[in-house]
């Protein structure tokens, strides 16, 4: 493992101010305002441990919610929400990844290959459609290329709820207000690597600057093949599934081993902006042919009455 | 509720009581205090009393009125911001 040279500068265990760009030393990358940041997801090493949502959880002082057993294998956090940024996908695949036992069979194929799991989150898409639906202007893209609501100015009309194709944004019955991932903007404002990316124990959550993502991914990718595991992809890279749709690329994208679906992610994401064009022409249409319908209706009665049938 | 707000997040706040106990609280949607007034009171170490109801479906509370309070006198200086 790399060890950045400036890890060297801090080696007692407690620090009595806070380590000037700390990013550098845990994601190796430094963070400055006007470049792109984002999120890369590596799903074939998750483990499924959860400790994102927790450190989301910590950070953000989000409290619990969904409290209980949804008995939907060992995902008791549900979906992403208001107060659950990061969501850990827990999917049993039937047929084992290949064809081969159930993970409730008492056979078990290698390597927990029936386990899918993946960290979702918000992928502060390049085109947001919840940034276009806002009518407030609460939610903007930061100077790290992220969407942030700002709650001082969301009035909780919801547009963005329903504009949202991954049904990340959420308003919170609680204050009335919508909420979602903020990438952590406040760490990132003071050099602090994203609180999710910095506990994964695996490094499935990777942060860092989008190009640089984007290579590592498709590094990835090529390794995996190289490895047999031909049905491993990114989605949400540019011209990848998660991009369709004017989507162009997502911030927070994912190296995925099943269709879309399978991870309760849209196979072909659109702008919902798009459909505003159509389907404005598609109801003017529909008006004027119901006037000129009307119009000839009441020219053909006029016509029958001076006709005096 | 009285104690001091030891953390913010938009309009999250975590209230530590006189006996150091910590509870989180969520603003109302009609809550008497707007979300960039919780951070000074973070800042200057305010002590502050909330008046709130339980949540439904959250481990949270709901705070509906923040008011600010005396200082006791056995209260320590309030720190300086990081920074300044």
């Amino acid at each position: 493992m790399n060890v950045h040279p400036r890890a060297r500068d801090y080696t007692q265990s407690s620090l009595g101010e806070m380590i000037p760009n700390e990013s550098e030393l845990t994601a190796g990358v430094k963070i400055e305002p006007g470049k792109q940041y984002g999120f890369f997801t590596d799903t074939t090493v998750c483990i499924g441990c959860k400790a994102c949502e927790v450190a989301c959880k910590e950070w953000n002082n989000l409290p619990a919610d969904n409290v209980g057993l949804t008995g939907h294998s060992y995902d008791n956090t549900g979906a992403l929400s208001a107060n659950t940024w990061r969501h850990v996908n827990f999917i049993e695949q039937s047929g084992g990844g290949g064809g081969g036992a159930s993970v409730r069979d008492n056979e078990q194929n290698a390597f927990q290959s029936g386990w899918l799991m993946m960290s979702d989150v918000c992928k502060h898409c390049h085109h947001a459609p919840c940034l276009e639906a806002c009518p407030t202007g609460a939610l903007f893209k930061t100077e790290f290329d992220t969407v942030v609501v700002q709650q001082d100015i969301c009035n909780g009309c919801g547009y963005c709820v329903p504009a949202c194709p991954f049904g990340v944004v959420d308003v919170s019955k609680a204050d009335g207000k919508a909420h979602k991932c903020t990438l952590c903007y406040d760490r990132l404002k003071g050099g602090l690597e994203p609180a999710c990316a910095k506990s994964c124990p695996t490094d499935s959550i990777q942060f860092g600057e989008l190009s640089e993502l984007q290579a590592r991914a498709k590094t990835r990718v090529e390794q995996l093949h190289a490895r047999g595991v031909h049905t491993a992809y990114t989605y949400g890279t540019p011209d990848s599934p998660g991009a369709t749709g004017d989507m162009q690329y997502l911030n927070a994208f994912f190296l995925l081993t099943d269709r879309p679906e399978a991870y309760n992610l849209p196979a072909a994401p659109t702008r919902p902006s798009n459909r505003i064009a159509p389907a404005l022409t598609a109801g003017l249409a529909t008006l004027a042919g119901l006037a000129v319908a009307a119009v000839a209706l009441l020219a053909a009665s006029g016509e029958e009455r001076r006709h005096g049938r | 509720m009285e104690g001091t707000i030891t953390i913010v997040q938009e309009g999250r706040f975590q209230l530590s009581d006189d006996r150091g106990v910590s509870h989180q609280f969520v603003l109302d949607r009609v809550a008497l205090v707007e979300t960039e007034q919780l951070r000074p009171l973070q800042s200057r170490q305010a002590r502050v009393r909330v008046k709130y109801t339980d949540a439904s479906g959250l481990i949270s509370l709901i705070a509906h009125r923040i008011e600010l309070l005396e200082p006791k006198p056995s209260d320590p200086e309030p720190l300086e911001p990081v920074g300044s």
